[in-house]
């Protein structure tokens, strides 16, 4: 089909504009490396009133909590008078005290979404037709992206719109329900998205100034799909490419909408005309949104006031040991902060630090009998290297395994192919007897990662290993006063019979636990020829000192160490003593865990509640998180900070040219913000943001999850993982950044990072300083800084 | 051989004729009304209560196992008069029944209580499927008809409950509505089937009525309840055209699907093997299941390889077993299609309960690279290894005292067999793996003829012996033999055509089960304006 050329500039227009749109969605990772993304990705230029507005119209998606949250902490106090006078003066033109006190007594209904063609049909007809599209689109969709449930896979296509043409051009179901000659019409739509795109278009009567807020309404209506798509689109564009998905998914949304319009148009010409209306105004945020918005920002002052009253750093503050028997890195997870306070406690000749828990080392692992290599690095960066799991000598461990793994698949499809799968369950269906047994009782863990020794890539130079081994332990703060036994602790969540258990595990190793990056650096650091060639760049490692890699598992506490027969006798000792200290640490760490988990009993019950195969909350994963410090330990040791911040180790006073503070801000401050966002999104908005109720959830593709029988793709986190069934253990409280460091580096940073800048000026994430004793010194404003003093800053003290 | 009559005889202990099965229905109908009395207490969480109750009937199951053994099949009687009332049909049909119902309640109430901890209605939840349990196990050890189609429609009542678990889910109420749908016309059925049998035999003692049945002549109408009973059977077990709504009822959490389709799915099921004298007096209607119950399993296997979500893929796999389970009625093979029912029960409620872990499996299966292509050749020499396989056994094993129905359908589990061997004979594939499958397929073979006998030997003084087959089923068994063993063959090969363009449309229709819910849901106005839209998770308003 040729196109005019007044038409090829009109495509053009709608291309642009469907990528603006689908810039707006959140990329999803499939649940076998999942981790956390903040919601909000697409509108982090955006203020939170602003984001309301778009959301709201976009998909009624709430962004704050319903009023009466507000009104009930109000009036309990938890909010101060001082909160909400200090939020507004943050807004210039917001409105004042008495207006929002008065509508503090209101409950405004949710934002209503502007209505797309199928919404319109379904008030016209009666027949619910956004769930029907929904529930069509689904069922081509999770064939397209199954990466391996179905045995029989879907034929293969080019790209995904090609794919769902020749599903819809078969798919009699639209017919049977009601859409007349429906096949016959895709049949004849364009081949290619963008003129596909285009035909619907202008079938549809939509001027381009409505095109992109309804573009947006639509693919945030595909929810998980459009977030998946725009994963692989994030991804390809990561790696220097692109990709089409997201839009094609639009052109399939515009196909079921143009459908529609072909059928019942005439049923729904005015209202659809008003909808066509209301997408070309611009979105403004109505008084209620900005009152919320307000609300929630005095939320978050009272939550940041009491948590840094909690800790006050004077009384709090303890001096680390001058010189420590064994140190203990830790990722920067909220959850390894719990363990951390354990062991000082026991032991004043324990020094720990924090890092992100892939300890620099960005790898794409392969396990043992492996093909597929894991990307066990942040999301963010691509990996530089390459790694993978094998005995020595010979590739004899390796090929068993793969033999083994082979062989179980062929049992798999034994069980699950047509025929076959009525011999397997008259052969083998009595065993389940035991199976359902021991299950019921209590289910086998598997062993705490790899058994062997994961290695790097031979081709690296001993040059380039002492050159990654200086950034890192640079980045660490860790360039002097090592003691004997350094233990470098990654972390991990055993679990059981969980789709979601990669969101548990080390968001800084692409959803993977964390011993494969933690054994590599140990190995790195305990080589003696890269020790020469880190003494050459001036980081002077003792002959004494050794390096020792674990695994925290963070549902049961314990923390396994590897490679400890690389260990020299002379550390058998020191050993024993870690292990023994790391045991007691772990009781300590489960007990505090203990309280609130519904239905512990006690530290015993918090060990093995990873083995229940019906546990649906394991742990609170970083539920509750609040604050992200980077500062020298001595600042915060000694107070509880409730597993609630990310605690990053950094003396700016070693980092000369702060380049370690831009790489702290960029790389692990995006993280916790991405995951901070997510546990917010999950529990203002659980519809649009969250996965939805976990006693439902259906896998998909091995990629998500449907709630209950198909539809739409559920991103986010489950409900139960935010809710304990009778209050959010997440407090949706947007995160306080503290660096100990000077005003003028930060800004420094902040200049050179316009997105990084952006999250702090929109108030999605808040900054402050720490003086060198400690204290909260200022905080920041798009305008500038103000001198903190919390206590008055937030007005009186609540009891 | 020693039977187990023979045993039965050589014990000489007296046991008290007392209905002791009915304590199993009666402890769990307790639990329930506890627990829904309490529904809305103010007291947390719900306790051990269900759970220990569910061990409770286990240990009443058992201790019925134990009466069977003892005193031989019998009919016992609680509070009846001339056939109807409370009574139990105790023999090895009913007392497997009752030890799966009450294993199976146990575990899916012990993961109920960590699943559903902290959710709002977790003691509605366990209640109903206490109730639910109660009912079945009625059913199960009902001893005359009244009770059985009491027990019938309660348990169908009481799922229904738990379908609607989330009652304002569109999706739940779509299926719930085709489910309550095909429910009614089963109850009517049966009681039409119920009816028509009291006026024939004069009774309503299933006992009485099944010696009768065996030992002629059968009265007049006899014919039609048999028809009744397989449509009563045919509805409830999900077989074509009334399979839709099994495969939608993923909106209910786990254990409820774990409880469906481990447990209340087998309701047809077992009536045709409770009524099986009955059933043979019909050929007609065994031919009916041969055809229905052998479409299905193929429909259903068909449909699974297209599924792309656990859960519903699961479902498929139920509709396709049930349909197996169906045939083997139909052949007369009523021991075989009760260890069917056993086994797949409790492969199925295990897959259920631990489909959480399908991300990983997905994983797991990409990591040692793509699968290996088995060629022509490779499969034919699979399936020639099967058939070797098959002959040895069976020379073992001693054909000659087999029926031409037992013997095809080893036949048809054999090809299933092959299907193994060829994946390790596939594609250069190392010996190491090929040793493996080899084992795989002959410890599969194996334990499928042990456990054949096994079911044999156990149910031979209860369930009648096979008949002869009659030209009408020797034409249906070559026609099984065929079509399982062409889709069988076809299967091993799949990865040559699996993706091949003109197979596009079968794909889609595959994947959408041939249309039957979409038709339904036309017809049933399934997608008219939902009651109430709110998700189910979104927050309460406080």
């Amino acid at each position: 089909m040729n196109a005019q050329p007044g038409q090829d500039a009109l495509q053009a227009a709608l291309m642009a504009q469907a990528d603006r749109a689908a810039r707006i969605i959140p990329p999803l990772w499939p649940l076998s490396a999942s981790v956390a993304v903040n919601p909000f990705l697409g509108l982090a230029g955006e203020t939170l009133p602003m984001a309301a507005a778009r959301l709201g119209r976009a998909g009624g998606i709430p962004v704050t909590m319903p009023r009466t949250f507000y009104r009930e902490r109000w009036q309990t106090g938890e909010i101060t008078p001082g909160d909400l006078a200090a939020a507004i003066a943050n807004h210039p033109g917001a409105p004042d005290r008495v207006a929002v006190e008065a509508a503090l007594a209101g409950d405004p209904a949710p934002a209503s979404p502007i209505p797309t063609v199928a919404a319109l049909c379904a008030d016209a007809t009666g027949i619910d037709w956004p769930g029907f599209v929904a529930d069509r689109i689904g069922a081509w969709a999770s064939g397209h992206f199954d990466l391996g449930q179905a045995m029989w896979p879907k034929t293969q296509a080019a790209g995904a719109y090609e794919s769902w043409r020749a599903f819809a051009t078969q798919d009699l179901s639209p017919e049977i329900a009601g859409l007349k000659g429906f096949c016959l019409r895709i049949s004849r739509e364009p081949q290619a998205a963008p003129a596909a795109i285009r035909r619907a278009c202008l079938a549809l009567g939509l001027p381009q100034a409505a095109a992109e807020s309804y573009f947006t309404t639509l693919l945030t209506g595909l929810g998980g799909w459009a977030q998946y798509a725009r994963h692989l689109q994030w991804q390809a564009e990561r790696d220097g490419g692109t990709d089409a998905t997201i839009t094609d998914l639009l052109a399939i949304a515009l196909a079921f909408e143009a459908a529609l319009h072909a059928q019942f148009g005439r049923q729904i010409a005015e209202p659809w005309r008003q909808a066509i209306d209301a997408h070309a105004a611009p979105a403004e945020p109505s008084p209620d949104q900005i009152i919320d918005a307000l609300l929630q920002e005095a939320y978050d002052r009272a939550a940041q006031r009491r948590f840094f009253v909690a800790w006050r750093p004077a009384a709090s503050r303890t001096e680390p040991p001058a010189h420590p028997s064994v140190q203990a890195a830790f990722c920067i997870d909220v959850r390894s902060e719990i363990i951390r306070r354990a062991l000082e406690s026991l032991d004043p000749g324990v020094e720990t630090l924090g890092f992100a828990g892939f300890f620099g080392i960005g790898v794409s692992h392969r396990r043992l009998g492996s093909l597929n290599g894991e990307a066990r690095l942040p999301v963010l960066l691509k990996p530089g290297l390459g790694s993978f799991t094998c005995d020595v000598p010979g590739e004899a461990a390796e090929e068993k395994q793969r033999i083994g793994a082979r062989a179980r698949r062929a049992w798999g499809r034994f069980k699950r192919a047509a025929v076959s799968s009525f011999a397997f369950v008259e052969a083998s269906g009595p065993l389940y007897l035991w199976k359902l047994f021991h299950d019921s009782v209590m289910a086998d863990h598997r062993p705490n990662g790899d058994g062997a020794a994961p290695r790097l890539d031979a081709s690296l130079t001993v040059a380039q290993r002492a050159e990654m081994a200086a950034t890192i332990l640079r980045a660490m703060s860790l360039t002097s006063r090592f003691a004997r036994l350094v233990l470098l602790a990654g972390h991990g969540a055993r679990l059981v019979n969980n789709a979601h258990a990669s969101a548990l595990q080390c968001g800084a190793c692409g959803g993977f636990p964390g011993d494969v990056n933690a054994r590599l650096l140990a190995g790195l650091l305990n080589d003696d020829a890269v020790r020469s060639g880190l003494a050459a760049q001036g980081i002077e490692i003792p002959a004494d000192t050794r390096f020792v890699a674990g695994l925290h598992d963070t549902v049961s506490d314990e923390v396994t160490l590897f490679d400890r027969e690389a260990l020299p006798p002379s550390h058998a000792a020191d050993l024993a003593r870690l292990e023994s200290l790391l045991a007691s640490a772990g009781r300590l760490a489960r007990t505090e865990r203990a309280l609130c988990l519904p239905g512990a009993t006690g530290e015993g019950d918090v060990a093995r509640r990873g083995r229940n195969w019906a546990q649906v909350r394991p742990e609170w994963g970083l539920a509750g998180c609040k604050a992200f410090i980077a500062a020298p330990r001595r600042h915060t040791a000694g107070a509880s900070l409730a597993g609630r911040a990310f605690l990053h180790s950094y003396d700016w006073r070693a980092d000369p040219g702060f380049k370690v503070l831009e790489l702290i801000l960029t790389a692990p401050v995006v993280v916790a913000s991405w995951i901070s966002l997510q546990y917010y999104g999950s529990a203002v908005a659980p519809a649009a943001f969250g996965a939805g109720n976990k006693l439902l959830h259906n896998v998909v593709g091995g990629i998500g999850v449907f709630e209950g029988n198909g539809g739409l793709l559920r991103g986010g986190l489950p409900w139960q993982s935010v809710h304990d069934g009778e209050r959010l253990m997440h407090e949706p409280l947007r995160l306080s950044v503290v660096v100990a460091a000077p005003r003028e580096a930060i800004l420094g940073v902040l200049a050179h990072h316009p997105n990084l800048r952006a999250l702090f000026d929109q108030g999605w994430l808040a900054l402050f300083t720490m003086d060198d004793a400690g204290r909260l010194a200022g905080r920041y404003h798009a305008k500038g800084w103000t001198d903190v003093e919390i206590e008055q800053e937030a007005g009186p003290l609540a009891a | 051989m020693l039977l187990p009559c023979e045993i039965i005889q050589s014990a000489s202990l007296a046991v008290p004729q007392f209905a002791l099965p009915l304590l199993a229905p009666a402890i769990l109908a307790t639990a329930a009304l506890f627990l829904l009395r309490r529904e809305a207490s103010a007291a947390k969480g719900q306790g051990p209560l269900a759970e220990i109750a569910a061990a409770l009937a286990l240990v009443v199951a058992l201790g019925a196992a134990v009466q069977l053994a003892l005193s031989g099949p019998a009919t016992l009687t609680l509070l009846a008069t001339r056939g109807f009332g409370l009574s139990v049909r105790l023999d090895i049909v009913g007392v497997t029944m009752l030890l799966l119902i009450t294993f199976v309640g146990w575990v899916v109430l012990r993961f109920s209580r960590g699943y559903l901890a902290g959710e709002p209605g977790e003691r509605r939840f366990t209640g109903w499927i206490c109730a639910t349990l109660a009912a079945a196990l009625l059913l199960v050890c009902a001893g005359n008809l009244l009770q059985l189609l009491v027990a019938w429609i309660a348990t169908s009542l009481c799922l229904h409950r738990l379908l609607l678990f989330y009652p304002a889910r569109p999706a739940a109420q779509r299926a719930a509505r085709k489910k309550f749908v095909v429910a009614r016309l089963a109850d009517a059925a049966l009681l039409l089937a119920c009816l028509v049998l009291v006026a024939g035999y004069g009774t309503g003692d299933i006992g009485t009525i099944l010696a009768q049945a065996r030992s002629g002549p059968v009265p007049a109408g006899s014919g039609w309840a048999v028809a009744l009973l397989v449509t009563a059977a045919l509805l409830k077990s999900a077989q074509f055209p009334a399979h839709g709504w099994l495969v939608e009822v993923m909106e209910a959490p786990t254990p409820v699907s774990a409880l469906l389709h481990a447990g209340i799915i087998n309701a047809g099921g077992f009536l045709l093997i409770r009524f099986a004298d009955l059933l043979l007096t019909a050929p007609g209607a065994l031919a009916a299941l041969v055809l229905v119950g052998g479409f299905t399993a193929l429909l259903g296997g068909l449909v699974m390889l297209t599924q792309s979500a656990i859960k519903t893929s699961l479902a498929w796999s139920t509709v396709a077993q049930m349909g197996f389970m169906v045939l083997q009625c139909g052949l007369a093979l009523f021991p075989l299609a009760l260890l069917h029912i056993v086994a797949h029960s409790l492969y199925k409620a295990h897959a259920f309960l631990s489909s959480g872990w399908a991300v990983e499996q997905v994983a797991a299966t990409r990591r040692p690279g793509p699968v290996a292509v088995a060629g022509l050749r490779v499969v034919a020499q699979a399936f020639a290894f099967a058939l070797a396989l098959y002959a040895l056994m069976g020379l073992s094993f001693g054909f000659a005292d087999k029926s031409p129905q037992a013997i095809a359908l080893g036949a048809i589990l054999v090809f299933g067999v092959a299907y193994l061997i060829a994946q390790g004979l596939a594609d250069a594939a190392p010996r190491a793996l090929t040793l493996r499958t080899s084992a795989a397929a002959i410890a599969a073979s194996l334990s499928y003829f042990l456990l054949q006998r096994f079911a044999q030997w156990l149910t031979s003084a209860t369930l009648p012996p096979i008949p002869p087959p009659t030209a009408l089923e020797w034409a249906l068994i070559v026609l099984t033999l065929l079509s399982f063993g062409g889709v069988a063959f076809a299967q091993a090969l799949f990865p040559h055509w699996a993706g091949h363009p003109a197979l596009t449309g079968l794909r889609v229709h595959l994947a959408n089960g041939f249309y039957g819910n979409a038709i339904f849901d036309r017809l049933t106005r399934g997608w008219a304006r939902p009651i109430s839209s709110l998700p189910t998770s979104e927050r309460s308003p406080s």
